[in-house]
């Protein structure tokens, strides 16, 4: 396993999807927009804008909108993928 | 008894072998009498608290989040406490269990503010894992070697592993107890329908099922198996490959896929639930566990409960499970041609096979059975409480 301590050893967007789960964007309830996902990771929302898009087609991310706005969390197989790296 | 579990994955939250451990433990200890309260993080749509054949479990939602892996952890286990916290004011606990450093913090924490005894059952370890190479690497390392040392006892699941804890934390032999993992026999004991299941996945009857399940990680050597497709395929050309199982690995394992140019004989299925994994166990000619660092090996046993013919590394926990050519194949890990060589072993010998499948079958029901696990778990809560 690549554990926690392997984790900069991994794809830009799984590291992203790492972040966005510690957060705690794992339900719709507790999703976050772009710019709350900015101010929690200190990434540029264009990167992120990048690394959503690609996390949504592979099916480890949904979008949800919360009064207008996008809101972004993980799926269960987004969650499962996550604790691949720390189990 | 009364026992608090502490564990960071419980069904449905399941990614590796701990959650399975964790809820034939439990469920097993239940059984056996002992009260069990299990603490655990949660998961989307599972309830906050259930109880399942006699054991209580609590998941919790960690309230707090932050992107760095280890204040993470930190957290969650900041909010696992004032769970047990509340629980501990209902129910007396004689002792806590925990598993894996990950919930060592608030399970260490728990030991002291309830001066009962701390039991750790030690799953792997991050030198084993992957080798300490970052400073967070360290500091799970120390973490480990921490939860041993404030543990009365630790159990381990496999010899392999009692010679790595030792040597690597410098614990007194003694201090470690050797329990393996047990496996719900009775969940294998459904009716599969093997043409429909090989249906589901392209997979015809009359065509050779090459079968992984695990998590899609390094140290399970799948990429062995990948680079095995084309030897096992010139001889067998009617051979299939499903791989089951979510990881960090996956896309690269998908590219290697693509790179043998035996790309359409794969089939990546992702994480599948439980009665899906047996039935397509019950439905493959052979299981290939091509591991590279295994403390023990769960999904060995697994196989030989279903009834496939098992193809493992001859490594850690597997090295003990299985024994060459009488409940399974042995190959050299991190050897491709070794890989190939076991699968024509088996798929070259039906009757051997069947031979192989028999025995393993017995050996898991004789040694791996949850009642027998729990007993001997209870033996050593009870010579931790002094009884």
């Amino acid at each position: 396993m690549v554990s926690s301590g392997s984790e900069s050893s991994l794809p830009e967007e799984f590291r992203f999807l790492c972040m966005l789960h510690n957060i705690g964007a794992t339900t719709p309830e507790h999703s976050f927009s772009i710019e709350e996902i900015a101010k929690w990771t200190s990434l540029e929302t264009s990167v992120i804008r990048v690394h959503l898009r690609r996390l949504i087609e592979m099916g480890y991310v949904e979008s949800t909108k919360v009064n207008e706005t996008d809101k972004y969390h993980l799926t269960h197989s987004g969650i499962r993928k996550v604790l691949s790296l720390y189990s | 008894m009364k026992v608090c579990m502490l564990t960071w994955e419980y069904p449905p939250r399941i990614v590796g072998g701990i959650a399975r451990h964790c809820e034939g433990l439990a469920k097993a200890l239940a059984k056996l009498g002992v009260d069990v309260d299990v603490v655990t993080l949660d998961f989307p749509g599972a309830p906050e608290y259930e109880e399942i054949d006699g054991v209580k479990v609590y998941r919790v939602r960690p309230e707090i989040g932050h992107p760095n892996f280890l204040t993470w952890v930190m957290l969650f286990n900041h909010f696992l406490e004032k769970k047990i916290a509340g629980t501990a004011e209902r129910e007396n606990y004689d002792l806590i269990h925990i598993h894996d450093w990950l919930v060592a913090p608030s399970g260490v924490a728990v030991k002291h503010f309830l001066k009962k005894p701390l039991i750790a059952t030690i799953h792997s370890t991050e030198n084993g894992r992957s080798g300490l190479h970052t400073p967070d690497s360290y500091t799970i390392d120390s973490w480990e070697w921490w939860t041993t040392y404030e543990a009365s006892k630790v159990i381990v699941t496999s010899n392999s592993m009692k010679h790595e804890v030792c040597g690597h934390f410098h614990l007194p032999w003694e201090k470690v107890e050797m329990v393996p993992n047990g496996i719900e026999i009775e969940k294998f004991n459904i009716p599969v329908d093997r043409v429909a299941v090989r249906g589901r996945y392209g997979v015809s009857p009359n065509e050779k099922l090459i079968l992984y399940v695990g998590r899609l990680v390094p140290q399970k050597g799948v990429e062995y198996l990948i680079q095995a497709v084309p030897m096992i395929a010139s001889r067998y050309p009617n051979a299939k490959f499903i791989i089951v199982g979510e990881g960090w690995l996956r896309d690269y394992l998908e590219s290697l896929a693509q790179s043998t140019g035996q790309r359409w004989r794969i089939t990546f299925t992702g994480f599948v639930p439980d009665h899906e994994a047996i039935a397509l166990m019950k439905s493959a000619d052979a299981l290939v566990i091509p591991s590279v660092y295994e403390p023990f090996g769960i999904v060995a046993l697994e196989g030989m409960t279903a009834g496939v013919p098992v193809i493992a590394s001859q490594v850690g926990g597997l090295a003990e499970i299985i024994e060459h050519d009488k409940t399974g194949v042995f190959i050299y890990p991190r050897n491709p041609e070794s890989l190939a060589w076991g699968v024509d072993h088996v798929l070259s010998n039906p009757g051997h096979a069947e031979w192989l499948v028999k025995n393993a079958h017995e050996k898991v029901k004789e040694m791996f059975s949850w009642n027998v696990i729990a007993e001997r778990t209870v033996e050593i809560y009870k010579s931790v409480l002094g009884e």
